[in-house]
């Protein structure tokens, strides 16, 4: 097996074009454990450590443009204000050790149903940048999902960068897992406030074959809150809204029975979660509430 | 004059073997690398119950690097079967068990085939090489129907899955009444069926096997906590000559009773290096421990217990249903047993009856985990005092006080025949509750119900005895056991003064070499870095009988004091001598003999040097200080304790998190604080990690489907609380050092507080059970949540 060294995005754009096979790796916290288990036997490993270009955030116009090499911890210390959903699901993720050396290039190349950050970046209308020697495009979060660990990028592509916009309003992620750390989520919601457009963004992890965004739960919403002006002047939402806020965000997923937990625990705790981000994030931005981090249901 | 004045027994001393653990700068058994050693890797059956049909060998014998590779008819003749040494019953169906399968696999996992070869990596590729053709047998994994009439049998030629039926009457045994007419006639009945999951040890080191067949004598190191019970037992299993084999168990990371095992991996690496005439090394990847590593617990528990209304227990009987798995193991068929003088745990109870039936599945075969028998029945007598207490509307704590022996009582010969020496369970359970806060904490719960908090708070309750310190011989032999319980020190004086301690013990994480030291420096008067503790080779240390049952203090601990004495006794007439004065007027202390009544001394220092040189020594005196010892305790020891744990229970998730946890053991004299306080953390992370994250679980089609680290939880810091641990010294009458075991007890103790805690909090709600672990899905579903 080789195992490529660019020092350069461009040499690396240039290995994947020439070698589509090769499999870049990062934090290597999803290709080591296929390695480790021989689910697969790459003629070549791209390494993506040494891409300085990689590894920097900054602002892009109104957004933040964060490199697919951006550790975990980065996000957290760094962007953890401005990027409060991705910083709440990046606290989630494995262990200190995991959170130093992953990234949420890396969460989107694999692709999981069930990586920590894809509900957030979807519920925040991320854009993902992918580049290749023909050029950059730019993928919206929610069609960058195909299937069960397949995403949108093609053989000559390489996930350049998330562009997300700084939180103008209150963001949350909630998951419920059989342990607090170092588990893969049984479920797992975001959910942000878009108070710009008079929307909110919400989406589940964990409970279909991709992550998804909820759509009736959006919606339902959006109609709710401009209905009762409550976006111009805030005031606490109503049971009824929560309720149904997670019914519909229950409603997106499409789970299945396996062993982490039945497709009827997953509907009902997505209803939960949905539920109860919600009411903190809107405590939150109606300044009632103390500002949670809390992640974990 | 000596150095050592603070008394070392008591001391909070740092463990002086941790700085080589902790850096990785030692000798683990993977680390050891001999000149022409080969590698060697397995290949493990992928099906649970097959014919094996036909096994093509010739691409893998092919592949690059590869010297041998041997199937099971290959090693049919020379193999013979694995040992178990705990017949239980006269009529025990104890089948063969290859340590390689030669035409049966019986669980997924069993050894097929191995390939040695020049690296590792060439080992592993080779194994995908290996055609082997399956015959599906039908499989059985489900304990309560293994004993249909119509189920398949794992072992055919028994004609049943029974392994055995094992009958503790305290009628029969003469040590209580007679179970039968005292329910018929209790006012109160309460029957209930308790689930122990099968759980998996996870020691941090994976084991790892070497053996150097060159010389004259055969050399295995082997990450074990047994290197004396393995030699024995390579001996009477392969046929070796015992004196021609060397067992070595260097530095070992961790076992919890998963290394109290003579292994099929031991054996097959020995085979396969005297094949090849060259040194053969395997070690398992973590996939091949979780499969292949012996699990432990399973079964379930029928417990019926009759009481008085006012709680006063009358009677107890105790119908046990174990999961061997598919193979007797070295105690597999004697760990439940281990219960059956548990499930009375600290009360007087009149009458007590107990059966255990053992059954073999398609699956790992089962065997001793940290406690062993002893959390399942402290497991299932802790749960039954907190619905006792349910029943009767009385407080768990008040409950127990009614039936437990008073500390008056002791010594207390109990209705399960044992005696227990020492304890006081009134003082560890006040201490306990006020450390807790058990009255505000009930008020607290009583609001969060009245106020219909989606967050509850559960109280459990776990007050525990154990049996450890294992243990007396003839106890033993009375249990059909295939050997003694004893342990073995000595003593070597070296002419500077210097000390060398030769245990039986076996080390694998506690911190013997510091404990031992401290014994020792405590005893002789010398400064405890004078200390070297040898261990864990049976060319060094010949006589030992290892450890696990807790016992290496209580037992192997107790040996080292007496060999020191003896190395006082013989050093005593030299010192008279030396002083001039009877030997009966000498006083020694602090590492000094004294001629009573005058400044005249000699240390002990000073007195080995004189014998070492031996040139005025007294008439006929045998220039030598060394000193053996071997100790067979009188009775086993008794730790007890009251543990108890706050849960707040997510109603809408399911969640469970520990509140608060506290801890107040009596285990005893204390040697080492820190090095207690470590075992009673690790223990009750231990029990807390069976109550609520870890289950080995197979599909139905025998796969074990828990068989990484991303599916076997294992607890992180993340999901403990903050423990708060204290002590009360009630010392064991049964040994000179007082002591009691700990290497179990929180494990033993703290799986019940959990899970009462857990269905305390939703005990309102009409819940009288919930099935470990207790994950948020089972939680909720217990709630009435849903599917």
């Amino acid at each position: 097996m080789d195992f490529l060294i660019p020092s350069t995005f461009a040499e690396a754009l240039a290995i994947k074009a020439e070698r589509p096979e090769v499999v870049p790796i990062a934090g290597g916290t999803d290709v080591m454990v296929e390695l480790n288990f021989d689910h697969r036997r790459p003629t070549a490993l791209l390494d993506l450590t040494r891409i300085a270009e990689l590894t920097e955030w900054a602002p892009s116009e109104n957004l933040l443009r964060v490199g697919a090499g951006v550790p975990y911890v980065r996000i957290i210390d760094e962007l953890g204000d401005r990027l409060p959903g991705l910083a709440m699901a990046s606290r989630t993720v494995g262990s200190p050790q995991i959170r130093n050396r992953g990234t949420v290039g890396g969460n989107l190349g694999a692709a999981s149903p069930a990586g920590d950050t894809h509900p957030v970046l979807l519920a925040c209308d991320a854009q993902v940048e992918v580049a290749s020697v023909r050029g950059t495009r730019m993928i919206p979060a929610a069609e960058f999902y195909l299937g069960v660990k397949r995403n949108a990028l093609e053989p000559d592509e390489l996930i350049a960068a998330v562009h997300l916009a700084p939180a103008a309003a209150p963001q949350q992620f909630s998951k419920v897992g059989t342990r607090n750390a170092m588990v893969i989520a049984v479920c797992s919601f975001a959910v942000a406030l878009h108070p710009e457009q008079g929307r909110v963004g919400a989406a589940v992890g964990s409970a279909a074959p991709t992550p998804r965004r909820a759509l009736a739960a959006e919606e339902f919403l959006a109609g709710e809150l401009s209905d009762a002006g409550l976006w111009e002047s805030p005031k606490p939402l109503l049971d009824s809204v929560r309720r149904r806020f997670g019914e519909l965000a229950a409603e997106a997923a499409s789970p299945i029975d396996d062993v982490r937990g039945t497709a009827a625990y997953r509907r009902h705790a997505l209803a939960v979660l949905a539920r109860r981000t919600l009411g903190w994030a809107w405590q939150d931005y109606c300044g009632t509430g103390e500002t949670r981090s809390q992640s974990c249901a | 004059m000596t150095a050592a004045v603070e008394a070392e027994v008591g001391r909070a001393r740092r463990r002086k073997e941790d700085a080589r653990l902790i850096t990785g700068r030692t000798r683990w058994t993977d680390n050891l690398t001999l000149p022409g050693m080969l590698h060697l890797a397995i290949l493990r059956s992928p099906v649970a119950h097959a014919r094996i049909a036909a096994v093509d060998t010739s691409a893998a014998e092919a592949m690059p690097g590869v010297l041998a590779v041997l199937t099971g008819v290959d090693l049919a003749k020379e193999q013979g079967s694995m040992g178990c040494a705990w017949p239980v019953t006269p009529d025990m169906a104890a089948p063969q068990h290859p340590a390689m399968a030669v035409d049966t696999v019986r669980y997924a996992g069993e050894a097929v085939a191995l390939v040695v070869a020049a690296s590792a990596y060439q080992a592993r590729d080779a194994l995908d090489a290996i055609d082997v053709e399956y015959a599906d047998l039908p499989v059985v994994l489900d304990v309560t129907r293994a004993l249909a009439a119509d189920s398949p049998l794992v072992h055919p030629e028994f004609g049943s899955n029974r392994c055995a039926t094992w009958v503790f009457d305290s009628a029969e045994a003469g040590t209580g009444g007679e179970t039968a007419p005292a329910i018929a006639d209790a006012e109160v009945v309460l029957r209930r069926r308790f689930r122990q999951q099968r759980i998996i040890p996870a020691f941090m080191e994976p084991r790892s096997v070497l053996v150097d067949p060159t010389g004259d004598q055969v050399t295995m190191w082997s990450a074990t906590q047994v290197p004396h019970i393995l030699r024995m037992m390579l001996a009477a299993t392969l046929g070796l000559p015992e004196h021609k084999l060397r067992v070595i168990a260097p530095d070992v990371g961790g076992g919890f009773g998963g290394k109290l095992q003579v292994t099929p991996e031991e054996v097959l690496v020995l085979l396969a290096a005297r094949r090849l005439g060259r040194p053969v090394k395997y070690t398992e990847t973590r996939s091949d421990s979780m499969l292949s590593c012996h699990h432990g617990r399973d079964q379930f528990q029928d417990l019926t217990l009759a009481a008085r209304p006012d709680g006063t227990i009358t009677a107890l009987e105790v119908e046990l249903l174990a999961d061997l798995g598919a193979y007797l193991g070295l105690l597999t068929p004697g760990i439940p047993l281990l219960g059956a003088f548990m499930f009375n745990g600290i009360y007087r109870i009149p009458a007590y009856r107990f059966t255990c039936t053992s059954v073999f599945t398609n699956k790992m075969y089962t065997d001793a985990v940290r406690g062993a028998g002893r959390p399942e029945a402290t497991f299932g007598i802790e749960r039954m005092m907190d619905e006792l207490a349910a029943e009767l509307g009385l407080d768990p704590l008040e409950v127990r006080r009614r039936n437990w022996i008073g500390h008056e009582q002791f010594p207390f010969t109990t209705v399960a025949g044992l005696t227990y020496d020492s304890g006081n369970y009134e003082a560890a359970t006040d201490r306990a509750t006020e450390l807790f806060d058990y009255q505000g904490l009930r008020r607290e719960q009583a609001r969060r119900r009245e106020q219909d908090d989606p967050t509850l708070l559960g109280i459990g309750v776990s007050t525990y005895t154990e049996m450890c310190g294992i243990a007396p011989s003839k106890v033993l032999g009375s249990l059909s056991f295939g050997a003694g319980g004893w342990e073995h020190a000595a003593i070597r004086m070296l002419p500077t003064g210097k000390v060398e301690v030769v245990t039986g013990s076996s080390p694998h994480g506690q911190g013997h070499e510091t404990a031992w030291s401290q014994i020792v420096a405590d005893r002789l008067g010398v400064p405890f870095e004078d200390v070297e503790v040898l261990h864990g080779d049976t060319q060094i240390s010949p006589r030992g009988m290892d450890t696990y049952g807790s016992r290496s203090l209580a037992v192997g601990g107790v040996a080292v004091l007496l060999a020191a004495d003896r190395v006082l006794d013989k050093a005593r007439p030299v010192a008279a001598h030396l002083l001039g004065c009877a030997a009966e007027d000498l006083d020694f202390a602090a590492g000094r003999f004294t001629a009573r009544g005058t400044e005249n001394g000699v240390s002990i220092q000073e007195v080995t040097g004189a014998v070492f040189a031996a040139h005025d020594l007294p008439d006929g005196f045998e220039p030598n200080l060394d000193a053996q010892a071997t100790f067979d305790p009188e009775n086993f020891s008794f730790p007890h304790g009251t543990h108890l744990c706050a849960v707040e229970v997510d109603t809408e998730t399911g969640a469970v998190k520990i509140r608060s946890y506290v801890c107040v053991d009596d285990v005893g004299t204390v040697v080492n604080p820190l090095i207690v306080d470590g075992q009673v953390h690790g223990g009750v992370v231990h029990g807390i990690a069976q109550a609520l994250f870890e289950e080995a679980s197979y599909d139905e089609l025998g796969n074990l489907t828990t068989g990484t680290f991303a599916d076997y939880l294992l607890p992180t810091a993340a999901d403990l609380p903050h423990l708060v641990t204290d002590r009360t010294v009630t010392p064991a009458t049964s040994n000179p050092l007082g002591a009691k075991g700990v290497g179990e007890s929180g494990t033993i103790a703290a799986t019940p507080a959990v899970v009462n805690a857990v269905v305390d909090a939703v005990r309102h709600l009409g819940v009288t059970d919930i099935e470990m672990p207790c994950t948020p899905q089972r939680v909720w579903r217990a709630i009435g949540g849903g599917a």
